[in-house]
């Protein structure tokens, strides 16, 4: 089972609740690819509240950990990157615009085995009724877009 | 049994994969999904109603006894097959 490489930062655990915090430190709690439970849960990482402790002006750091935002260029490479590993297409005859049954030559069994491929890398389920429209990458990414909101 | 269609067919192989992909034993997983695949390849022509009926209901006990098997591998798992771990080291 491959992960894809886009995300780096290992998580950071054991962060002091009441400390300086470095402005990046939020940027760095991001954790790696979490299963779909947790992906719904995304909250805005906070700004560090500051608060008087003891006498002395201490920032508190509190932090939430989500996956990068996806962008359209984001998910047309992991849409093309899970294209790729599938054998049954071959890499130099894959296109943005390469028709699954006309181009690619394959079939609807296989048109199938794709989108689970697809449902599998982005989380979410993708009902029959609108998977069997899919006939190429960039109706793929269409799709995608408009489940998850990304617009530029 | 309803009718068959194209789209129940279809709809019928990805309920087959998923349950198929979630079987802990690498060996039955990889054998079902091969198992599956082939078969619905092998019979991807047939016309003729009876045999398509004779086929889809042979799918649905397949799916299960998938179904069934998959509750039990997931009561009594086993550690993890060297092949997968080397698998998951190499993503990483």
């Amino acid at each position: 089972m491959r992960t894809p490489n886009y995300l780096d930062s290992a998580p950071v655990f054991n962060r002091p609740l009441v400390a300086r915090c470095p402005q990046d430190a939020a940027a760095a709690l991001r954790l790696a690819r979490r299963p779909l439970s947790a992906l719904s849960c995304s909250r805005p990482e906070r700004r560090s509240d500051q608060a008087w402790i003891s006498g002395s002006l201490v920032q508190q750091c509190r932090q939430y950990g989500d996956l990068p935002p996806l962008t359209l260029e984001n998910i047309k490479d992991r849409v093309m990157y899970v294209l790729k590993l599938y054998d049954k297409i071959s890499p130099e005859k894959l296109q943005v615009s390469s028709h699954f049954m006309k181009d690619l030559g394959l079939d609807s069994l296989d048109q199938v085995e794709i989108i689970m491929a697809m449902e599998d890398e982005f989380g979410f389920e993708i009902p029959d009724a609108e998977a069997e429209k899919l006939m190429t990458p960039e109706e793929i990414v269409q799709y995608i877009a408009n489940k998850k909101d990304v617009y530029e | 049994m309803a009718i068959s269609s194209k789209s129940q067919v279809l709809s019928l192989y990805k309920i087959l994969l998923k349950e198929s992909k979630q079987f802990p034993s690498y060996n039955y997983r990889t054998y079902a999904l091969r198992r599956v695949r082939d078969a619905f390849r092998e019979n991807k022509n047939v016309d003729d109603p009876k045999t398509l009926e004779i086929l889809l209901n042979r799918a649905w006990d397949s799916l299960a006894v998938i179904q069934r098997q998959v509750a039990i591998g997931k009561l009594y798992s086993a550690q993890k097959t060297v092949v997968e771990t080397e698998g998951m080291k190499k993503a990483s």
